[in-house]
């Protein structure tokens, strides 16, 4: 895939790593990250998975590494509180802010006004679990709360992007690679109603506890607690266990009804993205392991940096780590609509 | 059961005559291996502490044995058997995939997902154990071969000079017999790319005549 030339070429827009684990941490700062988000090993993140995250002291530790070579750590507690049970989520903005990290990703309006007071001094990032969407919403959060930036939920047109920056004066950032979520951002219940675990409060979207992989006459099928929701061919390229990649028979046609399995890619799109006036670049995938982190990184450091010197750069190594080996510009580039 | 055909490798070939050797003998090296891990990256079984029980089946396709995985903090072990061992069943989890992707896994030099996306990998049982295993063992850097030569003392220079000249030898090995696999295959492959061109030019002329049809539907009077 080659990218085009910049059309607003100039700083580089700062690329946002993912990190679940203190390993990961130092494959995205060697590969050429600028920022690192991470979590802690509990609840109030949203990529609650087994052996995953952090903890406090490999928090302090990977605060050291990182500063150590220029590289911001930003703490994501983007799950919502549970009902008459903030401490957790309290408690995990205190020991972020307290040990130095550059900033909170926040969902939770309450969390937000609870960092704002509690921890003036530390920035303020809104997660895209808060699915904030347009100018008067971002306002709020941005002269209330003080919010520096947002992340944007991944349903607007990079025409949608640039007119709502000009309408802004917080920062945007946007997801350039890996999972797709259909749903408006945090706001889905179909892994809840299947599960019982709630991807906003629990931070675990098909959690592994309710997954399970079984040979179906030759075919790999998914089942999420209990229920088939997808079948493999031999062969075929598998997806991640998830209702909204399950495929559904309907009029005795067996097809993905809500979303087929890719990864989102706009690695040749980071002109359009700089010209729109975004500020950072996100990639998905806390879950994934180093060797992940080390192939999206770099491929995006090498694809930032040309868009900047408003050079073409050629970019192929990512289908190979993408689900369903196939990927997709999702609703940046809208064909539907 | 979800089984994976091996392809023609060394590991393969390799593991032709182990079939002689009984799985007891490749104790003292796996136990030497899991004595290894516990003492140079005990951070794997804190975060494993979310599971219990942690039982593996480790299935390398291209070998005659299976391996039976503990990974408890207090008594972690390895235990080559046979595929028809009763013992296998203790595992609440399956992982399943040629050797040589088990240990890029291992050594977190491949993605786990990705694995699991090209079908190269496939899992079973417990799927919330194997993500914890995958978790932890990515993050603890494992360097299989370093850490061996760690633990040889004296051996470990000649160690390494040993196992520099056996992983010439393999690639070596896998090499030819990747141009050996494509002689074999060639005639195959290509019938399977004159059946493709055939199909193509066939689905081509089907389009042509429907279009054809609905032209002349429209331009009935």
């Amino acid at each position: 895939m080659s990218a085009p030339p910049a059309s607003a070429a100039g700083k580089p827009l700062e690329l946002v790593c993912p990190a679940g684990t203190p390993a990961a941490l130092k494959a995205a700062v060697a590969a050429g990250a600028d920022s690192v988000y991470l979590g802690f090993r509990d609840e109030t993140n949203a990529r609650n998975f087994p052996g995953l995250n952090f903890s406090r002291d490999e928090l302090a530790e990977s605060l050291r590494v990182a500063h150590g070579e220029g590289v911001k750590v930003l703490v994501a507690v983007n799950t919502f509180p549970e009902a008459g049970n903030p401490d957790p989520w309290h408690r995990a903005v205190d020991d972020a802010a307290g040990m130095g990290a550059d900033a909170l990703i926040v969902a939770d309006i309450g969390l937000a006004a609870y960092a704002a007071r509690n921890h003036p001094e530390t920035r303020r990032h809104l997660s895209v679990q808060a699915a904030a969407s347009n100018p008067q919403a971002i306002r709020f959060y941005a002269e209330e709360l003080g919010v520096k930036r947002v992340v944007l939920p991944r349903v607007l047109t990079i025409a949608e992007i640039a007119a709502l920056n000009a309408r802004i004066s917080v920062e945007t950032e946007v997801f350039v690679f890996g999972g797709l979520c259909v749903m408006a951002e945090g706001r889905c219940s179909l892994s809840s109603y299947v599960t019982g675990v709630s991807p906003n409060k629990d931070g675990a979207c098909s959690p592994a506890s309710h997954v399970r992989y079984e040979d179906a006459g030759g075919r790999l099928a998914s089942r999420l607690a209990g229920s088939m929701i997808n079948a493999f061919e031999p062969g075929e390229p598998a997806a991640y266990p998830t209702l909204c990649k399950g495929r559904f028979r309907h009029r005795g046609i067996a097809s993905y009804l809500f979303e087929e399995p890719s990864s989102l890619s706009l690695v040749h799109l980071i002109p359009e993205l700089q010209a729109a006036g975004v500020t950072a670049l996100k990639i998905e995938g806390r879950q994934r392991g180093r060797a992940y982190v080390s192939q999206a990184v770099a491929a995006f450091r090498r694809a930032v940096d040309a868009a900047a010197e408003g050079r073409a750069v050629q970019v192929d190594e990512l289908v190979g780590i993408s689900e369903g080996q196939r990927d997709t510009t999702g609703a940046y580039q809208r064909g539907w609509k | 059961m979800i089984t994976t055909t091996p392809t023609l490798s060394p590991v393969l070939i390799a593991g032709l005559p182990l079939r002689l050797l009984p799985p007891i003998a490749l104790q003292p090296l796996l136990d030497t291996l899991m004595g290894t891990l516990r003492r140079r990256h005990p951070e794997v079984f804190t975060r494993l502490g979310c599971i219990d029980n942690p039982v593996y089946e480790i299935d390398p396709i291209d070998l005659p044995f299976r391996f039976l995985l503990r990974m408890t903090a207090t008594a972690p072990r390895l235990r080559a058997a046979r595929d028809t061992d009763a013992g296998l069943d203790q595992a609440g989890a399956t992982i399943r995939g040629p050797l040589l992707t088990l240990i890029e896994l291992l050594e977190g030099r491949t993605d786990g997902d990705a694995l699991f996306f090209s079908r190269r990998l496939t899992i079973s049982g417990d799927t919330e154990a194997v993500v914890a295993l995958r978790n932890a063992l990515d993050d603890a850097e494992v360097d299989l071969l370093g850490d061996i030569l760690a633990s040889a003392g004296p051996l470990a220079s000649p160690l390494s000079r040993a196992l520099g000249v056996a992983g010439h030898i393999f690639k070596r090995a896998a090499l030819d017999l990747e141009t050996v696999r494509g002689a074999i295959l060639e005639p195959v492959t290509a019938r399977l790319d004159g059946h493709e061109t055939a199909a193509r030019e066939l689905e081509a002329r089907i389009t042509e005549l429907q279009h054809g049809g609905r032209r002349r539907r429209r331009e009935a009077p």
